[in-house]
């Protein structure tokens, strides 16, 4: 039997440079031997390959909490989704169940594919919206590490190669010790967060039972249209109407929707309450609009901008121009010319 | 939690706010057909600067009215109040039931 390898990083190379035990065998055969002839059982290998001490599986990097768990891969979508999503809406749900969530999802879905043509972006866009229960503790918890964790600032480890030389790799990803030191280090300690923090503004809101809508882009006509079904509120964001939509006035929707609470959401890093996520709802025509009108300032600021520049030049040259055909024609006149051309003296 | 006799509850409070904690986590303790079976919840929202304190009223079957400091109390105490005087009205039921 080969000799057990007693350090745990050595373990997870052994076994998958070996699956089975045969192949063992095979290379201690292989191996020079003195001896005529030796069991593979007792052979020592003493002399063949040995990890080093400090050698790290590529595809097992080291993590302050345990990687294989249900609860550290949760984390590590928390926080992708943290990441990559723009726009968060933050629910409060209270009991709703399992056929409520479902009729309530059914019509989200389809106003939303309303709000666009199909088959274009937004249509994606709209396929793409989701609206999932989460685990107020770990979000709370992956929102501190997409806060106050930055993976460009990790300092290198030295570690050694299989081959035995060292090299320096960086191990920062979210389950890392630097995220959890990160971490640890911003929150620690009695006084509270700054102000300007995302956390401690969003933080407040992470308490019982929560869901979040989340939308891959900021579309203020999906975000409308998400609002007036599962928040609406009148004159901005009325409910659809009971010809248009029969299925949302069935009492299973209505009933699942009166247990939904909109208490805030993340318009890309900045937190909103209530009032604040129906203004970026309404904002008319969404971020394209915005951005004709900021092209249509500029563009008119530099039309009156080259105006002002222009003017004074311009009148200069047409005072000129006149003075010139002016003198022109006294010259040809005769006498009054020249008293003209003092005059134009006293001028200049 | 018992909320058979609880006929009435009005909630105000800033989600923005620590203190607002007891008042969401008493929403939360309601059962799913709660308001099939005739509570009238109402929950209302107040904008993030508001420094109002959050508020829970709670009315019962017999008509007596609770008004419960959110600030102070934790849910658990909270709960405590309210099961104190659901259970007068539970053995009330169960004795004129027997």
């Amino acid at each position: 039997m080969a000799p057990r390898l007693r350090c745990a990083t050595a373990r997870g190379l052994s076994s998958a440079l070996k699956p089975s035990r045969t192949p063992s065998l095979s290379a201690v055969l292989l191996l020079p031997s003195s001896a005529a002839r030796t069991y593979a059982t007792a052979a020592p290998i003493t002399s063949g390959f040995t990890l080093p001490s400090d050698y790290v599986p590529p595809t097992k990097p080291p993590t302050a909490r345990p990687s294989d768990t249900r609860k550290s891969q949760l984390l590590r979508s928390y926080t992708s989704l943290l990441r990559t999503t723009p726009l968060i809406l933050l629910f409060q749900h209270n009991n709703l169940t399992a056929v409520e969530w479902s009729a309530v999802r059914r019509e989200l879905r389809r106003a939303l594919s309303k709000v666009a043509a199909p088959g274009s972006d937004s249509d994606e866009l709209a396929s793409k919206a989701q609206l999932q229960v989460i685990r107020t503790r770990m979000f709370d918890v992956a929102l501190k590490i997409v806060e106050f964790h930055d993976p460009s600032k990790v300092a290198p480890t030295t570690v050694s190669a299989l081959s035995g030389e060292k090299v320096q790799v960086v191990y920062n990803h979210d389950l890392s010790k630097a995220a959890y030191n990160a971490v640890q280090a911003a929150t620690k300690g009695d006084e509270p967060l700054p102000e300007s923090s995302a956390y401690a503004q969003l933080s407040p809101l992470l308490v019982g039972p929560l869901a979040i809508l989340t939308l891959p882009a900021v579309s203020p006509a999906h975000l409308a249209a998400a609002l007036s079904i599962l928040s609406p509120s009148p004159p901005a964001f009325p409910a659809p109407t009971k010809k248009k939509s029969p299925g949302y006035h069935e009492p299973i929707v209505q009933n699942g929707l009166q247990k939904l609470m909109l208490v805030g959401g993340r318009v890309e890093d900045k937190i909103f309450d209530l009032e604040g996520v129906k203004w970026v709802g309404g904002i008319d025509g969404g971020l394209d609009a915005l951005r004709a009108q900021l092209v249509n300032m500029l563009q008119s600021a530099g039309l009156g901008l080259t105006a002002a520049l222009e003017g004074p030049s311009k009148s200069l040259w047409l005072t000129m121009e006149s003075r010139r055909t002016v003198l022109d024609e006294e010259q040809n006149g005769g006498k009054e010319g020249e008293k003209e051309g003092e005059k134009k003296e006293e001028t200049s | 939690m018992i909320t058979r006799f609880i006929t009435d509850v009005t909630t105000r409070f800033n989600p923005f706010s620590a203190r607002a904690r007891s008042a969401r986590l008493f929403l939360s303790f309601l059962p799913p057909g709660a308001r099939a079976s005739g509570m009238n919840i109402s929950a209302q929202l107040l904008p993030r600067a508001s420094t109002e304190p959050s508020s829970l009223h709670i009315k019962f079957k017999d008509g007596k009215e609770m008004k419960l400091d959110c600030e102070g109390m934790g849910i658990k105490s909270i709960i405590e109040e309210v099961d104190r005087h659901s259970r007068v009205l539970q053995k009330e039921a169960d004795l004129t039931a027997a």
